[in-house]
């Protein structure tokens, strides 16, 4: 494919799926140059392709499932996908990230992205291989859940080794935070991509190719291989998260008494050790998984025994699921989580939503807000685990109270006039943790492009930079204490460049970002990482200029929310957080302060080059980006 | 020199100590000979038989190997120092006849190439066995095989007795 000599495969695949039209564009090398790959190409395609105001569930939204250039190289862990479109969660840009072999098998079968747009009139599914694609009937597919769809696919395309992402009834049913499944174990869960994808018609996109992806110098990329290996021999971070998971984080969490339990009104959780990972680990767990190329392996694969005595087969679960469907609720059971687990995957919804819906409903009810006739009858107080598998059912299908939980805690607060309880920032609910207690957490999750989010910047580097280190990279030693405010948005708009680096490059946050050393995080985050892409593709690239890359993506990311009317007032943290403070645990006591917050969020402006007063990148910001004055 | 090969060794009592689908074998060996990330001119590959079962399937170096046997042109023949059978690219006409005797289906007609592709040791160090992160994957030779699986055989009675 003339002008990339690796890396690229120089093709985009476009879809219309209101006149079933399909087209192949090349990729331009100063497109490439500037967004890399991943989130760069949908930030960009999806700012320039869309205009203020689109309904994310109409039509006109359109949805990008991208690769990066690193994807389908045998670099370890370049196996994230990152799939895009106007969120119905946010309104604002909405992307996720899934892991698994189906972005690389992309690669393999000649795209670097897919891009599609219009609405099918009845349903399909989209069959790309080796440099073709063609729109399927997918009628006997709708209303299949995941296990039965791939199961069906697989049949019908008589292989295998197709590679499926897929959406379930959920994001049929268009549940406004429906998520979409890689292989029936990866889940992209965020924004609501799966309702985007409903929204089309669009079942599933399965992908099959042999084509070669180019290595433009094989020898400094296999130099690459073996200096990545060498930067996981030893490293703790590493060692846990191939032995626990991610569950592993759950001592953690205990111990900084930052659950988030009980729709945020628990810091701690009573009977924590119930659902640690060592329990998951001795209990459930089948064996390690690796996503495509992983030298790590914190994927779990775990089986249960479902009611009548076979065993249920499930990829996770993740220190989220047990966040999401363990804490918000109050359900301490681990039985429990693997079950309602189990089902948001093959109904194909996000559990965080679906958890977060679920457990201020609880709230409310426990308040008197809401009364148990409008909730179906059920006796909906926190740890009631029946009432909340029934509520997922609902949620799925939009029966009843469900039709309400499936919108979201956004539109429920606004149904409800119960504002104050539903726990998000620009409508994505908070995961992860309770950033009351720490600045850092709670800047970075509310200043993200996609709504709360704990994968968008880095939120708890300062709990281990070293003094000295920030001072040489952020101009302050300050940055290192997690209770000081001084140079932490100089800190969080670095990480969030940084971060988004990975997004770019289609590596795993995990794998190749996390680390408990600043160091190593500059060795394997950044300065391999350039190493990889220009090797890989023979194009010039310095750790600098990809920074920038970063930065400019994220600038792109935040003029798209601009233009959907999001400012200043979008980048707060939901009012719990600074009313009330943390009731039990090692942060007892803590709460923001809104002037700290003010004085937070102009710093972290400052730094960025936008507006202090609108929260939009300057016009001089734009120009140092190589944006004109739209943005483009 | 004993017959060698790349062997399995998993321990199902070990969830690391399994195959665990990162297909990296895969990647690696397509990389080693070809340069390119391509799994599909990998010659070993992982297969998935669901339930938490994955088994990375290469060539057996059989003994009396019938894709030696059968090839018309003796493209295929065997290397003294490590015993492995090995294909002559220049010799091979792509009849695949050897494709469709291999008890493992481990060997296969290149892609690009067109000619008969398998496993070949990497020359005496296989890139799968060093890069496997969860070194399952070792260089071994039939004794050794057999000695492991005697193992394996007799546990698994002291297991049903103790059941």
């Amino acid at each position: 494919m003339g002008i990339f000599q690796g890396g690229y495969t120089g093709k985009f695949l476009h879809v219309d799926l209101s006149d079933q039209s399909i087209q192949t564009k090349p990729l331009e090398r100063d497109f490439a140059l500037k967004y890399i790959g991943g989130r760069g190409f949908s930030a960009r395609i999806l700012y320039e392709g869309l205009r203020a105001g689109v309904d994310p569930l109409s039509p006109d939204n359109i949805l990008v499932f991208a690769t990066g250039p690193l994807s389908g190289t045998p670099l370890p862990s370049a196996s994230r996908l990152i799939v895009a479109a106007k969120s119905p969660m946010t309104g604002g840009i909405g992307d996720a990230s899934s892991g698994g072999y189906w972005a690389p098998e992309l690669k393999y079968a000649g795209f670097d992205a897919i891009i599609l747009k219009g609405r099918s009139a009845t349903p399909v599914y989209l069959w790309v291989e080796n440099g073709k694609a063609a729109l399927r009937p997918a009628e006997h597919l709708w209303g299949k859940r995941i296990d039965e769809t791939s199961k069906l696919l697989k049949e019908e395309i008589g292989d295998e080794d197709i590679h499926i992402c897929a959406i379930g009834p959920g994001g049929e049913n268009l549940v406004r935070y429906a998520c979409i499944v890689t292989d029936e174990e990866g889940v992209g869960a965020r924004t609501g991509m799966g309702a985007a994808m409903g929204s089309k018609n669009l079942k599933a996109v399965v992908v099959r190719g042999s084509l070669d992806v180019k290595i433009a110098d094989p020898e400094r990329f296999q130099g690459v291989i073996d200096a990545y290996r060498k930067t996981l021999e030893g490293e703790v971070w590493t060692e846990t998260l191939r032995r626990l998971g991610t569950p592993n984080l759950v001592a953690h969490r205990q111990k900084l008494g930052i659950w988030g339990a009980r729709n945020f009104q628990r810091a701690t959780i009573d009977d924590w050790e119930k659902i640690s990972g060592e329990v998951f680990r001795e209990k459930y767990l089948v064996k390690a998984m690796g996503c495509m190329g992983c030298m790590v392996r914190c994927r779990r694969y775990s089986a249960i025994l479902d009611g009548s005595a076979n065993l249920l087969y499930m990829k996770g679960p993740e220190y989220e699921t047990i966040n999401a469907l363990g804490a918000k609720p109050y359900i301490i059971d681990p039985a429990f989580i693997l079950r309602a687990h189990y089902l948001c995957d093959e109904y194909g919804i996000d559990e965080h939503g679906a958890a977060s819906a679920i457990s201020m409903a609880m709230e409310l009810y426990e308040r008197g807000i809401l009364k148990k006739a409008e909730v179906d009858g059920e006796e909906l107080v926190f740890g009631n685990g029946e009432a909340f598998l029934r509520l997922i059912e609902k949620i799925v299908y939009r029966k009843g109270f469900g039709d309400l939980l499936a919108e979201g805690t956004r539109i429920m607060g606004e149904r409800l006039h119960a504002d104050y309880y539903a726990i998000h920032v620009k409508g994505s609910e908070v995961d992860a943790s309770d950033p009351r207690s720490m600045v850092t957490r709670a800047l970075t999750y509310s200043v993200a492009t996609r709504g709360s989010c704990h994968l968008r910047g880095f939120p708890y580097i300062d709990e281990f930079i070293k003094p000295e280190e920030g001072l040489k990279y952020f101009g302050t030693a300050a940055v290192s204490d997690v209770k000081a405010l001084e140079g932490k948005g100089k800190l969080v708009a670095w990480s969030e460049d940084w971060i988004t680096v990975a997004n770019l490059m289609g590596l795993c946050i995990f794998a190749w970002y996390r680390s408990r050393t600043f160091s190593m995080l500059i060795k394997r985050g950044l300065e391999l990482v350039t190493e990889a892409y220009v090797a890989a593709t023979g194009l010039p690239m310095t750790q600098e200029t990809l920074l920038r890359c970063g930065e400019r993506v994220y600038n792109k990311e935040k003029l798209f929310n601009w233009r959907e009317g999001m400012g200043r007032e979008a980048d707060y943290p939901p009012p719990r957080f600074f009313d009330e403070a943390m009731p039990d645990g090692a942060g007892k006591g803590a709460h923001l302060d809104r002037g700290d917050y003010e004085r937070l969020l102009d710093d972290y402006y400052t730094a960025r080059g936008w507006d202090p007063v609108t929260g939009c990148p300057t016009p001089e910001k734009l120009e140092e980006l190589g944006l004109d004055e739209s943005g483009r | 020199m004993a017959k060698q090969r790349v062997g399995y060794f998993e321990d199902r009592e070990d969830p690391e100590a399994q195959c665990s689908r990162c297909r990296l074998c895969e990647l690696i060996c397509a990389f080693h000979h070809h340069q390119v990330g391509n799994p599909r001119r990998a010659n070993i590959k992982v297969i998935a038989l669901g339930k938490g079962v994955d088994i990375p399937v290469v060539c057996l170096n059989c003994g009396d190997a019938p894709c030696m046997n059968i090839c018309p042109t003796g493209a295929l023949y065997r290397k003294e120092r490590d015993g492995m059978v090995l294909v002559r690219s220049d010799v091979c006409i792509g009849c695949s006849m050897c494709v469709s005797v291999c008890p493992a289906g481990a060997i296969t007609l290149d892609l690009v190439e067109g000619t008969a592709a398998k496993c070949d040791l990497c020359g005496g160090e296989p890139q799968c066995v060093a890069y496997c992160p969860a070194k399952v994957l070792r260089l071994t030779d039939a004794e050794s095989v057999s000695g492991k699986r005697m193992r394996t055989f007799a546990r698994s009675l002291v297991c049903q007795q103790e059941a």
